[in-house]
């Protein structure tokens, strides 16, 4: 599988041969450098394998890379793969798992549990605020717009480091506006909810969701790793 | 290879699952306790003072002595909101008056909220600092105590109350004003108030089963 891939590859880019003979300080045709390469290069090479094994890898060792990092997966998550026969509800499940996942879910569902609790606490009809004027008024404010901040939070994730750190700010300043923040309980509602979606971060990219611009880059490793053997 | 990485994960970013990374979440919490002990410190230091609202939710004020200027009374009837679980014995109604008070001072005050199983008992003005309160308007069914009143003017029509700037009751109603009040051994029973700012030196807050 390897040999004559890797004379295709090295038929097709010829640019790998050139590389090696650079990197060795004897020999500067094409043709040498096999010959006269075994001691230094595998200095030079050792590192390159190494993507490949990660899944970074070219066309054809590419496959086993793949069905590698699904196998471990699936042994990571058994309980997800291997369920028999998905039902409407389990596939709701999943579904809302996925979406719960995707975003910052606890801290937004915090600040609105705060928000809502110091809203709660008040809950003065709205003539009554807007008798008050503003400052009664900031007691209002403050607390809905936590609320807006958890609701923005999940349904506009990408924004989520503006809201966390709004939310935060906003928690601290109801201590003063609003009933000492729903006294205490929503304002550390707020300031954790705040923190755990400011905290929250998307894991990096796996190799086989990326696997189109990897590709490139790797090519000349296997080729290049390819040419002492022939 | 690492430029074509990070416009990956930019482009897949909405749909990439995630998780709290402990660092980034450290990063904000502790600073943002730090300031919330801050503001809880000066709160109680009686530096800053924390504006209350609190309707529907019976609320005892108990003190040793209330001092204020600026004093007015009228009668009133408040109404909670359909179907509120306070009140429901009397179709949701309290018959209650209206007490403002421009600006007082509370020695030795107590406040306790019922939360249903338990009340909430904020206590403050203990330690010879005494609790300010500015533009405290309660809404109140008891209120006892021993007071006094200054140039005390009873059954004016609660429209034409001055002592409290901004704060009239409805026309035609009795009222009563005064420019000054001493209240001693303060005992309140309120349902709601309105734009009330303490501050709170000395503040201690605790969850007990009975309040003041």
């Amino acid at each position: 599988m390897s040999p004559s891939d890797s004379a295709a590859d090295s038929g097709g880019i010829p640019i790998p041969p050139e590389f090696a003979p650079l990197s060795t300080p004897s020999g500067d045709e094409p043709h040498a450098a096999p010959v006269a390469q075994p001691s230094p290069d595998p200095d030079t090479l050792a590192p390159e394998p190494e993507p490949a094994a990660l899944g970074y890898s070219p066309d054809v060792p590419a496959f086993a890379g793949l069905e590698l990092a699904e196998a471990a997966r699936a042994a990571a998550e058994p309980a997800e793969e291997f369920e028999v026969e998905p039902s409407a509800l389990h596939r709701a499940r999943m579904r809302f798992r996925n979406w719960r996942r995707t975003r910052p879910f606890w801290g937004g569902l915090l600040i609105l549990f705060g928000g809502g609790e110091i809203l709660f606490s008040e809950k003065a009809p709205f003539k009554v605020i807007l008798h008050i004027g503003l400052q009664g008024l900031a007691g209002y404010l403050l607390p809905a717009v936590m609320v807006l901040c958890g609701a923005l939070l999940w349904f506009s994730p990408a924004q989520r480091t503006f809201y966390s750190i709004l939310s935060v700010l906003l928690a601290l300043g109801t201590w003063l506006t609003s009933n000492l923040g729903g006294f205490i309980i929503g304002m550390l509602l707020g300031l954790v909810g705040g923190s755990l979606a400011f905290g929250w971060a998307p894991r990096r990219p796996q190799p086989t969701a990326e696997a189109p611009p990897a590709t490139t880059p790797p090519t000349a490793a296997p080729s290049a790793q390819a040419t002492p053997q022939t | 290879m690492a430029s074509s990485e990070t416009t990956a994960s930019s482009t897949t970013e909405p749909a990439a699952q995630g998780k709290v990374r402990l660092r980034r979440f450290a990063a904000l919490m502790i600073p943002a306790t730090v300031a919330g002990g801050v503001m809880v410190a000066l709160t109680a230091q009686g530096v800053l003072a924390a504006q209350f609202a609190i309707s529907g939710i019976a609320f005892t004020v108990t003190a040793d002595q209330l001092k204020g200027t600026g004093f007015e009374q009228w009668g009133w009837i408040d109404n909670t909101i359909q179907d509120s679980p306070n009140l429901q014995d009397t179709g949701g109604q309290a018959t209650v008056f209206v007490s403002a008070i421009h600006s007082g001072t509370l020695t030795n005050m107590c406040q306790s909220i019922n939360l249903g199983a338990i009340n909430l008992v904020l206590r403050a003005g203990r330690n010879g600092t005494p609790v300010q309160a500015t533009d405290l308007v309660v809404d109140s069914d008891t209120l006892s105590g021993d007071a006094t009143f200054d140039t005390l003017a009873v059954g004016q029509d609660a429209s034409t109350l001055d002592t409290v700037p901004g704060i009239i009751g409805p026309p035609g109603d009795f009222g009563q004003q005064a420019k000054g009040v001493i209240i001693n051994h303060l005992r309140q029973d309120n349902y709601a108030t309105t734009a009330a700012s303490f501050t709170l030196p000395g503040l201690s807050m605790s969850f007990s089963s009975d309040g003041c």
